[in-house]
C-alpha cells in the first residue's frame, strides 16, 4: 500500500513536471499566438487588442500561476468559462484554448477516448502479429522461417507510417472499396469500420518490435531447464513454445506493450493526420502550429497522467505475471 | 543474430522499394475514374434536395464573422450571414438585405431601406435595429475582431426607422460599401447581443443554418426554411469536412463522397486539366492573391533603389509560374488580375537580365557573369517559411539572383516565428510575402503593403517598411475620390510607383483551381468569392453508384 502511494506521488511529480516544461517551452517559443489568431491582414491595433484578451500580454510567470490555480478548484471561479465540475463539488479547469476558442478540458475530453481506443486496439494488433512472429522464430533458430520472420520485422520498422497508411487507403478503401477512406462514422458499425485501417498501420509498423522482443526473450527461455524438462516429459513443440515459453517471457512483453500503449496515446500524430482519424495526436499538431499553449498544456497534462498511469499499471500486473516478483 | 540480420538487409530493402513503388504507382496512374454524369441533359430547372459534400485540407477555427479569418471560414460564412449588399457574377454591387440605398451628404452618409419579413435562423425578424447591434457588436472593445481597422471612417450607425439605417462617415470613404458587403459585421441574430462571446451558436439571415459542428473535424448546414429569396435553396444541407489530406480528397472525390475538389495537389491539377472528361467540369477563378520578394527598404543592400530594381529585373517570373501551371500567374505589378484597379496596360516589373546587370552596376556593385567577379561582397540573409511554395521559390530566387552578384542565405522557419520575424522592423533583409484580397478594392493592396502608414515597429503589414510621400498623398486622394474614373488613375500611378521603386519585386498571383462532379449544377466561378455554392443544386438521384 505504501509502494502504492509513493508510486502514486511520483505520477503526480511526473504529470506536474511535463506540464510545466510544456507551458514555458511554448511561452518561449518565438512566434505570437495573438497574429495567428488575428490573420495576416489584421494591423497592429487588432493584433494587441487580441494580445490582451487572450491575456498574453502578462508575463509567462503570472500566466502559469493562473494556470495552476484554477486547475483544480472547489467553487466555480467567475473569470472564466472554461471550468467543468469533476466530483465532489471539485472543479477542473485547464484554461480556454486560443485556437479553438472552446474550453481545453472539453476538447481534450472529446478526443481521449478515441485516441485510447486506436492505441488499445494497435496495441492489439502489435501483439498479435509480434508474439506467433516471435515465437515462430525463436522456435525454428536458423531456418528460412527465421530469416523470413527477421526480415518482416525489419521491413514493418522500416516503413514509416505515412507510406504504409496511404498504400492501405489506397488498397483497401479505394481500389477494392472494403473499407472507408478515413474519417470516424457516426455509428459505433462505422466507427469500427474506420478504426481498422489507422490500427493496422500502427500494428504493422509496431509489431517488428515485439518480434524481435519475442525471439529473443524465447531464445533465452527455450534454453533453459524447465523447457529442457517439458520436452523431456513428451510435450509437443507448440506446448512447449507457449506454455511454458511465451508464459514466462510475457512480463518484458507486458512491459513493452505498456509503453508503446503510452507512447501512441502521447501522439500518432501521423497516422491520426492520415487517416482523419479525430483524436489527441492530430488536435496536438493543429495546437503546436498555432502556438496554443494552454491547449497544448492540456494535451500534454491529459497524456502524460495516461501514460504515468499506464506505466504504473504495467508495474503492478507485472507483479501478478511473474511469481518470483511478490 | 546480428550478423544474421545485416547479411538479410538487402532483401528487405528492395522490399520497401517496391513498396513504395506500387504506392507511387497507385497514386499516380495517369487514368481518373469518369466523372459521374447528370440525371438529366436539362439543367434549366433546378431540381431542390439533397446533401453538396464539400472538404478542406486546412481547419476552421471560428464561424463568428466578426472573428474568422481564416480563408476556408469565408465560403461558410456567406452562407450563413446576408449582407445589406451583395455583388453579381460581374462583380458589380446588387441589393440584398438592403432593398435599395443612397450615398447622401457628398459621401459622408449611406442610407439603407431594409426588405421588410426577412427572418434570422431563430425566427425574429431582422429590423434596423439589427443592423446597427451587428455593426457595434464587431466594433465593441471587448470584440477581439481582426477588422475594426477596415470600419475606421466610420463615425456612427443611426436608426432612422424600422427598416431604415443611416452610416454616417468621418470622411468620404469610397471603400466603405465594399468592406460593409464583407462578412465582418453582416447582421447576426438578436441572441449575439452586444459583443463578441466564444459559447455563441453561429446564427444569421443567410440561405443555410448551422445544425453541426465538431471543431476541427466536420460540420454541416441545414436549408433556412424562411430564408427571403423564394425558391432558394435548393440544397437540404452542405457538409464540410476538415483536415482533409488532398489526396485523399482525390480519391473520396472520385468514388463520388465529394461533390466538389478545391485542394487539388500538383500532379492532380495536371491530370484535371488534361483530361478531356473532366476539362468542362473544371473552372480557374481569378486571381485575388499576390505574392513577391519583399525587399526591407530600411536595410542593406536594398535600401538602395537600385539594388531593389536589379531584383525586380533579375526575377524570370516564367520559372515561379511552372511550379503549378494552372494556379499560378506571372506577376507584374502590386494589384491581381481578378481586383479593380490591375492595370492591363501596365509593363510594370519584367524580366530583364541585362537590365538588371546595369542596375547593379549603378548601385556600385558591378557584376561580371562570365568571370562571376563583382556583385555585392556580403552574403544577404532572407528567411523563408515552410508554408506553401515559399521553400522552393527561395532556392528559385537564390539561383536567379546569383546571376546578377547577390548572393542570398536561406533561412528557414516555422510558420508563427516567420510571421514575427518578416513583420519586425529592421530584422529580416527579404523574404516572401504574399497579400489577398480583404474586399475587392486596389487601396487593400496598396495601402497597407505600401503605404507609410502601415509601418510598424511590430507586426507591420508594409514589410519592406517602404515609405514615399507621392505614394501616400495619391492613395490619400484616391480614397476621398468620388469619381471612378479619376480613382483608376490614381491607382494606375500608385501601381506605377510601387514597381518602379520596387519594395517588392513581384513573382506571381495566385489562383485557385475547382473541379466539380457533373452531377453539380448552379454552381459557377463568382469573381469575388470563393467556392460560393449558396445556389447549387444536385441532379442525381442514386448518389452511390458502382464506378469501375
Amino acid at each position: 500500500m505504501r509502494t502504492l502511494l509513493r508510486r502514486l506521488l511520483w505520477v503526480l511529480l511526473v504529470v506536474w513536471a511535463t506540464t510545466t516544461l510544456t507551458f514555458f517551452v511554448t511561452a518561449v517559443l518565438p512566434g505570437d499566438p495573438a497574429r495567428l489568431v488575428a490573420g495576416p491582414s489584421a494591423g497592429p491595433a487588432q493584433i494587441e487588442a487580441i494580445r490582451r484578451e487572450l491575456g498574453l500580454d502578462r508575463p509567462p510567470l503570472f500566466r502559469y500561476g493562473l494556470f495552476l490555480r484554477r486547475l483544480v478548484h472547489t467553487r466555480g471561479h467567475a473569470s472564466h468559462q472554461s471550468c467543468q465540475p469533476l466530483v465532489w463539488g471539485v472543479h477542473v479547469d485547464l484554461g480556454q484554448s486560443v485556437r479553438f476558442r472552446q474550453p481545453v478540458l472539453g476538447l481534450v475530453a472529446s478526443r481521449l477516448p478515441r485516441t485510447l481506443l486506436l492505441a488499445f486496439a494497435a496495441v492489439c494488433l502489435q501483439l498479435a502479429f509480434g508474439i506467433p512472429l516471435g515465437a515462430l522464430a525463436a522456435a525454428r533458430r536458423g531456418t528460412w522461417l527465421d530469416t523470413g520472420a527477421v526480415g518482416a520485422t525489419l521491413l514493418g520498422a522500416s516503413v514509416p507510417t505515412f507510406l504504409l497508411g496511404p498504400l492501405l487507403q489506397f488498397l483497401f478503401a479505394y481500389e477494392l472499396q472494403l473499407l472507408p477512406l478515413d474519417g470516424y462514422g457516426t455509428t459505433p458499425l462505422e466507427h469500427a469500420a474506420c478504426l481498422v485501417l489507422p490500427a493496422l498501420t500502427l500494428g504493422i509498423v509496431g509489431s517488428a518490435g515485439f518480434t524481435r522482443l519475442a525471439r529473443s526473450e524465447l531464445m533465452t527461455v527455450l534454453a533453459q531447464d524447465h523447457v529442457r524438462t517439458a520436452r523431456a516429459k513428451g510435450l509437443g513443440e507448440v506446448a512447449v513454445v507457449f506454455r511454458h515459453g511465451v508464459r514466462v517471457a510475457l512480463g518484458p512483453l507486458v512491459t513493452a506493450a505498456g509503453l508503446e500503449l503510452g507512447g501512441l496515446v502521447g501522439g500518432a500524430m501521423v497516422t491520426e493526420s492520415v487517416f482523419r482519424w479525430p483524436g489527441l495526436g492530430q488536435l496536438s499538431v493543429q495546437a503546436a502550429l498555432g502556438r496554443d499553449s494552454p491547449l497544448l498544456s492540456g494535451i500534454v497534462l491529459v497524456s502524460s497522467a495516461t501514460i504515468a498511469l499506464l506505466t504504473l499499471l504495467v508495474d503492478l500486473s507485472y507483479r501478478w505475471l511473474d511469481p518470483r516478483q511478490r | 543474430m546480428m550478423d544474421s540480420i545485416l547479411t538479410s538487409k538487402v532483401l528487405p530493402r528492395a522490399l520497401v522499394l517496391a513498396a513504395s513503388a506500387l504506392l507511387l504507382f497507385g497514386a499516380c496512374r495517369s487514368r481518373l475514374a469518369a466523372p459521374f454524369p447528370p440525371d438529366h441533359g436539362d439543367n434549366s430547372v433546378p431540381l431542390p434536395g439533397g446533401t453538396l459534400s464539400l472538404a478542406s485540407a486546412t481547419d476552421l477555427r471560428s464561424l463568428d464573422p466578426a472573428l474568422a479569418a481564416d480563408a476556408v471560414a469565408q465560403p461558410i460564412l456567406l452562407l450563413l450571414f446576408d449582407g445589406l449588399v451583395d455583388y453579381d457574377l460581374q462583380g458589380a454591387f446588387i441589393p440584398s438585405l438592403a432593398s435599395r440605398w443612397e450615398l447622401a451628404d457628398q459621401g459622408l452618409t449611406y442610407r439603407f431601406w431594409l426588405r421588410p419579413g426577412v427572418r434570422f435562423h431563430d425566427g425574429s425578424e431582422l429590423t434596423a435595429h439589427d443592423i446597427a447591434r451587428s455593426i457595434q457588436r464587431m466594433l465593441h472593445p471587448a470584440t477581439p475582431s481582426p477588422f475594426k481597422g477596415f470600419y475606421a471612417s466610420l463615425q456612427d450607425v443611426v436608426v432612422e426607422g424600422l427598416y431604415l439605417v443611416a452610416m454616417h462617415l468621418r470622411e468620404p470613404d469610397t471603400t466603405f460599401l465594399h468592406v460593409l458587403a464583407q462578412p465582418a459585421a453582416r447582421p447576426v441574430c438578436p441572441d449575439a447581443l452586444d459583443r463578441s462571446r466564444d459559447t455563441w451558436v453561429p446564427c444569421g439571415t443567410g440561405p443555410f443554418r448551422l445544425q453541426h459542428w465538431e471543431r476541427g473535424v466536420a460540420l454541416r448546414l441545414v436549408r433556412h426554411d424562411a430564408y427571403f429569396r423564394p425558391g432558394l435553396p435548393h440544397l437540404d444541407a452542405i457538409s464540410y469536412r476538415f483536415n482533409f489530406h488532398p489526396v485523399t480528397q482525390r480519391l473520396a472525390f472520385e468514388a463520388g463522397e465529394l461533390d466538389l475538389l478545391h485542394d487539388l495537389t500538383q500532379a492532380d491539377l495536371t491530370r484535371f486539366r488534361s483530361d478531356p472528361r473532366w476539362i468542362p467540369l473544371g473552372a480557374a477563378e481569378v486571381a485575388h492573391t499576390v505574392v513577391g520578394e519583399s525587399l526591407n527598404t530600411e536595410l542593406p543592400p536594398f535600401d538602395s533603389v537600385e539594388v531593389r530594381r536589379a531584383v525586380a529585373a533579375a526575377i524570370d517570373r516564367e520559372q515561379y509560374r511552372l511550379l503549378k501551371p494552372g494556379q499560378l500567374v506571372a506577376a507584374n505589378q502590386p494589384v491581381p488580375p481578378g481586383v479593380p484597379g490591375h492595370e492591363p496596360n501596365l509593363v510594370g516589373q519584367t524580366y530583364n537580365l541585362d537590365a538588371a546587370l546595369e542596375h547593379m552596376k549603378r548601385a556600385g556593385y558591378p557584376y561580371d557573369p562570365s568571370s562571376q567577379q563583382g556583385g555585392y561582397p556580403h552574403p544577404i540573409p532572407y528567411l523563408s517559411s515552410h508554408e506553401g511554395l515559399s521553400e522552393t521559390t527561395a532556392q528559385l530566387l537564390q539561383q536567379q539572383l546569383a546571376k546578377i552578384g547577390l548572393r542570398l542565405q536561406l533561412k528557414v522557419a516555422s510558420w508563427p516565428a516567420f510571421l514575427a520575424a518578416t513583420h519586425r522592423r529592421r530584422t529580416v533583409a527579404a523574404s516572401p510575402q504574399g497579400w489577398s484580397l480583404d474586399f475587392p478594392d486596389a487601396s487593400d493592396f496598396l495601402g497597407p503593403l505600401f503605404g507609410s502608414a502601415a509601418i510598424q515597429d511590430d507586426d507591420s503589414t508594409n514589410t519592406s517598411f517602404f515609405r514615399h510621400t507621392g505614394l501616400d498623398d495619391l492613395l490619400v486622394r484616391a480614397r476621398r475620390e468620388l469619381d471612378a474614373t479619376r480613382r483608376r488613375a490614381l491607382f494606375a500611378e500608385a501601381s506605377a510607383i510601387v514597381c518602379d521603386e520596387a519594395p517588392w519585386a513581384f513573382t506571381y498571383y495566385y489562383r485557385s483551381y475547382e473541379v466539380r462532379q457533373g452531377y453539380v449544377r448552379g454552381y459557377v466561378p463568382h469573381p469575388i468569392w470563393t467556392s460560393h455554392v449558396a445556389e447549387a443544386w444536385i441532379d442525381r438521384s442514386d448518389r452511390r453508384l458502382p464506378r469501375r
